[in-house]
């Protein structure tokens, strides 16, 4: 099983992944514009497989080349089943408050600006990771079922958590898009990474959305 | 029919929701804790109801959730609560409202649609509860009430780097109770914790609210003052010195007097770390032992180059 599953992605699955996202990224920049009432770029995805134990790696070396950043993970589970990785550089959380405006979150533990850095975060994390895998899910025909949000930190080197519950010898599909909020001067990259157990049916559902085409 | 049972027997608020933020369902979870009842909500604007969830997170987090389908979270460490209800069963905490963990996710239609959102919500006082005990006592110090070191260094750390970001002032006071072991060893040791609760008391009455007084060592104080150039923290020092030196400790029968030493620094370019306004200070209050005590000393001038 792990044998066949383990083959990488041909080169032709690739591309519908490719397509299937950028269908999807075009929907969801659409919602996306009503929901928070920002228009939001999203680059074309890149799409890469990539062995579960090689993966902590990737992720520090992917997001260290912006110094300090700030991360909202996110996991998920369906038959698409994986984890959002939102990458904000360092700071961002004060101009997300500043859009987002966020009064009404209430005071804890006296530190309120982190917390409301925090909430502001979490918030646009959310939306933002179940926009992209929400439309994905949608075009693959099936819909996933969301763990809440948390903001991780990239100097603890906390990538290792992430992938405790996948098996070493597995690999993972990491879907990479770059994202700018317009005339915000906000940016940064997602990650959606679907888990080994996801790809069999990953293949299948790949395999479906084009026959409907035919 | 069993489904719809299980909808009414969980011990968790149920709410279905219609495009328009009408109540569509409601639970009988939501009717205990709000009385309310079904027949007066539902086809109504939630918002009739709970005018303070109209706000711009819980609008954009539901058209979220009709949109993408996806959930949204709302914590209680974020939002307290959704819904204002009397809290209860809170463990001897002061919760006026019930402390919840709200949940909003999708329910489509045969097309995948998504018509109607549902709502949960979770009554977490008691976990809220917990965890407010759990800071008490992990920044406070069991004898006197005041700050422990622990917390201490977190806040020295996290002002020393907001003085790095914004260049704004900040001092240090070190404080040592004169001759503490005799009080030990001829009043006892009760004694001793009796004028150490009263003087952190006597120091927190006489600093602002920024200000934090936290208990460093054995007899040992030490007041972090942002904001605060050396000058105005030695004012400070002089006033809590007077206010301990006249006090009557009345312990039981006696009437106890201490007098304290200090040592004041401030943050300048010289100091490169936190660990280096503590021993500034330090250094100085050394220094008013060494003088006779009763006293303060401040470190010393900034060397020009």
């Amino acid at each position: 099983m792990s044998q066949e599953a383990n083959a990488d992605f041909s080169e032709e699955e690739k591309d519908i992944l490719q397509e299937i996202m950028n269908i999807a990224f075009g929907n969801a920049t659409a919602d996306l514009a009503e929901v928070i009432d920002i228009y939001v770029m999203l680059s074309v995805p890149n799409i890469k497989a990539i062995a579960i134990g090689a993966l902590p790696e990737y992720l520090r070396k992917t997001i260290n080349e912006d110094v300090e950043s700030s991360i909202v993970e996110q996991k998920f589970w369906g038959n698409f089943k994986g984890s959002g990785l939102l990458v904000f550089p360092s700071g961002s959380g004060k101009d997300i408050l500043a859009f987002l405006d966020n009064k009404e979150v209430k005071d804890y533990n006296g530190d309120a600006s982190a917390t409301l850095e925090k909430s502001g975060l979490l918030e646009i994390g959310n939306i933002l990771i179940g926009a992209c895998v929400g439309k994905v899910s949608e075009l693959l025909n099936t819909f996933v079922t969301y763990s809440p949000p948390q903001v991780i930190q990239n100097e603890k080197n906390e990538f290792n958590h992430l992938i405790e519950h996948f098996d070493p010898q597995q690999s993972a599909i990491v879907m990479k898009t770059i994202f700018t909020f317009k005339e915000k001067n906000i940016n940064g990259f997602l990650l959606i990474l679907t888990n080994h157990e996801s790809i069999g049916w990953l293949r299948k559902a790949l395999n479906d959305f084009m026959d409907s085409y035919e | 029919m069993i489904f719809s049972q299980i909808f009414d027997m969980l011990d968790v608020g149920i709410v279905i929701l219609d495009r328009d933020l009408n109540v569509f369902k409601w639970n009988r979870w939501m009717t205990t804790h709000s009385k309310i009842h079904p027949e007066e909500v539902i086809g109504k604007p939630l918002f009739d109801f709970f005018p303070d969830l109209n706000t711009s997170w819980f609008l954009r987090n539901c058209k979220s959730v009709f949109a993408f389908g996806n959930f949204a979270f709302f914590s209680q460490k974020l939002h307290k609560y959704c819904f204002p209800f009397k809290a209860y069963n809170t463990l001897g905490s002061d919760f006026e409202y019930m402390q919840q963990s709200c949940t909003v996710g999708p329910l489509r239609d045969k097309n995948n649609k998504v018509n109607y959102i549902y709502m949960t919500v979770q009554d977490v006082t008691d976990i809220a509860a917990y965890e407010k005990k759990l800071i008490t006592t992990n920044t406070k110090d069991g004898l006197t009430g005041i700050f422990n070191r622990r917390y201490f260094e977190t806040k020295l750390t996290e002002e020393f780097d907001r003085h790095v970001r914004y260049d704004r002032p900040l001092s240090l006071i070190m404080i040592d109770i004169d001759h503490f072991k005799k009080i030990n060893d001829s009043h006892g040791h009760q004694a001793g914790d009796f004028i150490l609760k009263k003087l952190a008391t006597l120091i927190d009455e006489r600093i602002r609210t920024i200000d934090i007084v936290s208990r460093y060592g054995g007899e040992e104080f030490c007041c972090l003052l942002p904001e605060t150039t050396i000058d105005s923290a030695m004012a400070l020092a002089e006033f809590l010195r007077i206010g301990v030196e006249t006090e009557i400790f009345q312990f039981k029968d006696k009437r106890l007097r201490i007098t304290m030493s200090q040592g004041v620094s401030e943050i300048n370019s010289d100091v490169d770390s936190a660990e280096a306004l503590l021993k500034l200070a330090d250094d100085a209050l050394y220094e008013s032992k060494r003088m006779g005590r009763n006293r303060i000393e401040r470190m010393p001038e900034k060397q020009e180059t």
